[in-house]
């Protein structure tokens, strides 16, 4: 039975006492209060479900209580007892929030079919609440995909006009630099600034090319190549392409991934990259002497890749936009602010979901589930491959 | 050693990019010739001999898929390289199946271009090499013939 707590306030310690014996052996403990002071200091103390309540009493008074209890704790549920020549009391009282009112003598029966509904009514509101706030939470969640997809495409759009100005910049820098290694030039008494702010140009542009590069990466549509894919042995591979930059820190990459094959069917090319972005995230993350720790487990039908971190981890305020293009924390021309917007797009492709949970100052832990067998149109192979290893080289 | 110009025609709605780009290639000794959309492209390919095209995928009018079909038609030993602004590879990747040497994604990179002008270049004068033996062997036996 659910534990309902119970107050019960009378001004008569002889009527309260013998009811309180009465519902325990029912199963119902009460707590007792003698006034409307009293009472409300006992909520203060400890909230009830339900108040069962004497409308005469000396003092503060049943109706009084009952507004400032309403008041206080709209939750709280109140039956109201009243007198056989007062029932207008009860009347007044539902008016102001009580749940009903019961005219004594009262009934046990009568009491405690009372107090069950009054707590079914609380049990109801809460139902409902959970499910309100379950549906905003769903509301919320759909509107971040929405606005990612429409930052997506906005931002690929700007990345194909950019593209033709970037090339013009950058022939245009070209010819300037032959041309300044002509005999005629040999004299030319600003050679050495012309050159250093032509390298300058080609730096920036080289660092624009990436991004709208990295961007254009994955609008390609039908690029994925499906095959098995031993997981735990693509884990063991890309760490040998990170393993340098995590011995130069200092950083332990730890394999908890067991000794069985985790095979499942998906892109090999794609889920290689993920694990690319996030564990050089993580390796910028963490500092020397952390560790990362990379695990696998499989729970019905589906496959868990968790990529946990000792790293400074993520502030709660940035939780929720790290998977938005172009947000980065990292000093500009560090980063671009597109790996984890195009980690989530690859999972998300793949039938995946990713999760983040962080601590700052303890780390960061993403968790990948894939679905372990997962079909999509067939596409294009080679030159996605040759695609992702030019992207890899970049990456790297 | 003497270089020998590649003859190059670059195809593109960017001007300013088509003049940057003529005004490099030329610099390194190439000899260039400009266009700006497909029909002038073809125009300038009747008048005067050229080994490699450099082509925009995305034009307005007449685009750079289309302009690959009418080049690969009429003048089939011409060699084209695609350069495609749109990072989809795909539309590339088509062009190379109806014929054309490479692509490269914009902006590109000139040493790349330049060993892909080079490359293409390279096997259009195999192509005419074989041709001319071909023709030559086929001399010779008409000739044994008589």
């Amino acid at each position: 039975m659910d534990e309902i707590r119970l107050l019960l306030v009378d001004d008569e310690i002889s009527f309260l006492n013998p009811i309180a014996k009465r519902l325990k052996k029912r199963g119902y403990i009460a707590e007792l209060a003698t006034s409307g002071e009293e009472a409300l200091s006992a909520l203060e103390k400890r909230a009830a479900d339900v108040v069962v309540l004497d409308v005469k009493m000396p003092g503060m008074n049943g109706i009084e209580t009952l507004q400032q209890i309403k008041s206080k704790y709209p939750d709280t549920e109140v039956i109201l007892l009243t007198g056989q020549a007062s029932t207008q009391d009860g009347v007044e009282g539902i008016k102001s929030g009580a749940f009903d009112y019961l005219t004594k003598p009262i009934e046990l029966e009568h009491l405690i079919g009372k107090i069950r509904q009054a707590y079914d009514k609380i049990l109801h509101k809460e139902e409902k609440r959970k499910e309100a706030e379950f549906r905003s939470r769903l509301e919320q969640q759909m509107i971040a995909t929405e606005r990612l997809a429409s930052l997506g495409t906005l931002a690929t759009g700007v990345a194909h006009e950019i593209n033709n100005p970037l090339a013009i910049i950058k022939e245009s820098a070209g010819y300037m630099a032959l041309l300044l290694t002509k005999k005629e030039m040999a004299d030319f008494s600003h050679r050495k600034q012309f050159e250093l702010a032509i390298g300058k140009i080609e730096t920036a542009i080289e660092r624009a090319r990436r991004i709208t590069h990295k961007l254009l990466g994955f609008v390609k549509k039908n690029e994925s190549v499906f095959s098995e894919v031993n997981l735990r042995e693509l884990i063991d591979e890309t760490v040998q392409l990170v393993y340098r930059e995590a011995a130069n820190k200092d950083i332990e990459i730890v394999h908890n991934t067991g000794d069985q094959p985790f095979v499942i069917r998906s892109d090999p090319y794609q889920l290689r990259q993920v694990l690319i972005n996030l564990l050089t995230n993580a390796i910028h993350a963490t500092g020397s002497m952390g560790n990362i720790t990379l695990s696998l487990e499989a729970a019905n039908g589906m496959v868990v890749l968790t990529v946990k971190d000792t790293g400074v981890g993520i502030p709660r305020e940035n939780l929720e936009k790290i998977f938005e293009p172009f947000f980065s924390t990292k000093s500009p021309g560090q980063g671009t602010g597109l790996g984890l917007f195009v980690t989530h797009n690859i999972i998300k492709k793949l039938g995946g979901t990713i999760d983040v949970e962080s601590t700052v100052g303890k780390g960061t832990t993403f968790k990948i589930r894939l679905p372990e067998y997962y079909e999509m149109k067939p596409g294009i192979s080679e030159t996605d491959q040759e695609n992702w290893f030019a992207k890899l080289k970049m990456n790297l | 050693m003497i270089k020998i110009p590649i003859r190059v025609m670059i195809v593109d709605d960017e001007e300013d990019f088509v003049e940057m780009l003529s005004l490099r290639l030329e610099e390194v000794g190439e000899r260039m010739t400009k266009a700006y959309n497909g029909m002038q492209c073809l125009n300038l390919l009747e008048e005067k001999d050229h080994d490699v095209v450099i082509l925009d995928i995305k034009m307005p009018g007449m685009d750079g898929i289309e302009t690959l079909r009418e080049i690969k038609k009429r003048f089939p030993l011409v060699e084209v390289i695609m350069l495609t602004g749109h990072g989809t590879t795909e539309t590339a990747v088509e062009g190379m199946k109806l014929g054309a040497y490479d692509y490269l994604m914009k902006p590109a990179d000139f040493e790349e271009l330049q060993e892909k002008l080079h490359g293409a270049r390279q096997k259009k004068e195999e192509q005419e090499e074989r041709i001319r033996k071909a023709e030559a062997r086929l001399l010779l036996r008409k000739s044994g013939d008589i």
